[in-house]
């Protein structure tokens, strides 16, 4: 019993050893003292921190990266939450269809969806002179996590508790204010904290639905690399990494992802 | 309190046969109605369209003369309990019964006296601040019971409310709800499938099947004088005995029991009687008058005794018995019958 719990410990120490090497390769990476993107680092400096805090290409692109991923979520959360209450609660039939439809940009290779997104865009004149098209890529993308995540918590809601509600004199929006919404609400936490970081992360789509000029972090930081081989890209890695874990931490400090007391 | 009328009310959907089939019934006020029938007889999609969550193909449903077809759920001012009891699993218990209050606009203060009154009427109030899943199933429902009464609704509807209780807890519920509902005084229509359920706790009982009222009438009247073999077995055991009709003595069915006097004129040369098992009285073979039987199988369970018998003709009738004499299998035995005891039974419904 006791050799087998150390094995089965061991060995998920090593997949996690495995999934997070790289992390720490970068996060090391980026307080290197020398000139080149090296591991382990050569000495050990903030240098590269203090260069990236004054590169405003990068400081541009991370503010462009989370208001894009900040206003994608909100969309998406929305959209997303509607297509998961009409799919569990009034698809009947339609059930499985709505369900492929909804997951099919997790399904598609993300190039493929991102070429049609531009051939349409172009064809219907908006192209791709504003960020329109660039959020709509990103909407399309995080939509199935926050569907997933809603619906996966609406299928353990019991349309009793709308129908109580009803007879205790609720209108629709209370129903939803009061009931739905607490009732689904780690769900739809889940599903916002996916969609943010997702979108936060995604390279594919922006690099074709991008307006010239405008960069998000991943794409700033690929054509950074193309031409330099500073740690600077492993301090805006580090930093994009603290931003995300951050905002994970923060939320579940002040919404709370824990399930009510059921 | 009010008086709750059904006028032809019939529920058809999409393709389908009538679920509800032209259905009329009042109910006076503050009582204590059961929808009593199998599952798929129609009793809880009329309980609702009595709710308003279900739409009416047609007919009629006032309260008191308002008409109620059009009125929204959330308008109808209704208590409703539901059999999985359906309380919000994020609210308090107080949160719970406090909700249809917020609805209504109510100050807090007041809130708080009437769920206060409430929760004491349901005998609660040491679990205000609890939440659903930290209370028992009789707790839960009692929950489910002061929730739909602290809005003081016009009418109460319950919707098989002890199906998922114990026996034994099952049955302290039937007198708790059945008291309550009298000191309320409450207009109430109670859902069930469990014949017992309906005939203790109920003014009046309506026997659905196929969407439509098989009879309605007191418990004693439903038991005692069923309008169908249908109705008779659903609420009991029953003896059905198809008896020629006499040519000799006009008036009169043979049964295994002699000559029984038809009250109806008959259409037909039979009848059909109804005859409960405890109304036919056992005795040993030769202890006086009586049709001989044998004893051809029993089932002892305490308080009763439940024997089959067979009559010489190759017949058979179930007597039920407290067991003061014991007879065993193959005996032989003597029956006999009060013949006011035997009913004639109609066409069914």
């Amino acid at each position: 019993m006791i050799m087998g719990r150390t094995v089965l410990n061991l060995y998920c120490l090593l997949v996690y050893a495995f999934l997070l090497a790289p992390i720490f390769v970068v996060v090391g990476a980026s307080f290197n003292a020398g000139e080149f993107l090296t591991f382990p680092p050569q000495g050990l400096s903030f240098r590269w921190y203090v260069t990236f805090f004054h590169n405003e290409v990068f400081l541009r692109a991370i503010v462009t990266s989370l208001w894009i991923a900040s206003v994608a979520t909100v969309f998406s959360v929305v959209i997303g939450t509607m297509a998961a209450i009409y799919y569990v609660h009034f698809a009947g039939r339609r059930k499985e269809m709505i369900r492929v439809a909804a997951l099919s940009p997790l399904l598609l290779p993300e190039i493929l969806t991102a070429i049609a997104l531009l051939f349409f865009l172009y064809d219907i004149g908006i192209g791709t002179k504003t960020m329109f098209g660039l959020l709509v890529g990103h909407v399309l993308l995080t939509l199935p996590f926050v569907f997933m995540n809603v619906s996966a918590s609406l299928e353990g809601y019991d349309t009793d508790w709308s129908m109580a509600a009803r007879s205790l004199g609720a209108r629709p929006f209370t129903r939803f204010r009061r009931i739905v919404l607490p009732l689904i609400k780690p769900g739809l936490i889940g599903g916002a904290l996916f969609s943010f970081v997702i979108s936060f992360d995604v390279f594919t789509i922006s690099l074709l639905l991008k307006s010239i000029g405008t960069a998000t972090l991943p794409i700033q930081l690929f054509d950074y690399l193309k031409t330099n081989y500073t740690p600077e890209a492993a301090a805006v890695s580090t930093l994009s990494i603290v931003a995300t874990v951050s905002v994970v931490v923060i939320v579940e400090k002040v919404v709370g992802l824990k399930v009510h007391k059921f | 309190m009010t008086e709750v009328r059904l006028n032809r009310l019939t529920k058809i959907y999409a393709g389908g046969k009538p679920a509800v089939d032209s259905i009329s019934l009042t109910i006076p006020t503050g009582q204590f109605v059961s929808l009593l029938g199998p599952s798929g007889c129609g009793k809880t999609t009329t309980l609702k369209m009595l709710a308003g969550f279900e739409e009416v193909t047609r007919g009629e449903i006032a309260f008191d003369g308002q008409d109620m077809v059009r009125v929204p759920a959330e308008d109808r001012d209704i208590g409703m309990v539901f059999q999985n009891y359906a309380l919000f699993p994020h609210m308090t218990v107080f949160q719970n019964l406090a909700f249809g209050l917020e609805m209504r606009r109510i100050g807090k203060a007041e809130i708080a006296r009437r769920v206060g009154e409430t929760l004491e009427m349901v005998q609660l109030s040491h679990l205000a601040d609890r939440y659903p899943a930290q209370l028992s199933g009789g707790q839960q429902q009692r929950v489910a019971i002061g929730r739909a009464l602290v809005i003081e609704p016009r009418i109460l509807l319950l919707d098989e409310p002890l199906a998922n209780l114990d026996a034994k807890l099952r049955e302290e519920m039937r007198v708790f709800i059945r008291d309550l509902q009298k000191r309320v005084g409450i207009t109430t229509i109670y859902v069930t499938h469990d014949q017992a359920e309906a005939m203790t706790m109920s003014d009046l009982v309506v026997v659905m099947f196929d969407g439509r009222i098989a009879q309605a009438g007191a418990p004693a009247e439903i038991y005692e004088r069923p309008k169908s073999a249908t109705v008779a077995g659903f609420v009991g055991q029953v003896n059905l005995i198809e008896a020629a009709l006499d040519p000799a003595s006009p008036g009169a069915a043979k049964t295994p029991f002699g000559p029984v006097p038809v009250q109806v004129p008959p259409v037909g040369d039979s009848v059909t009687l109804a005859l409960r098992p405890e109304a036919i009285d056992i005795a040993p073979a030769g202890a006086g008058p009586g049709t001989a039987a044998t004893v051809e199988s029993l089932q002892y369970s305490g308080a009763i005794v439940d024997y089959v018998l067979r009559f010489a003709d190759g017949s058979r009738a179930s007597v039920k018995t407290i067991p003061r004499h014991r007879f065993e299998t193959g005996q032989e035995v003597s029956l006999s019958v009060d013949p006011a005891r035997f009913w004639q039974l109609g066409r069914e419904y």
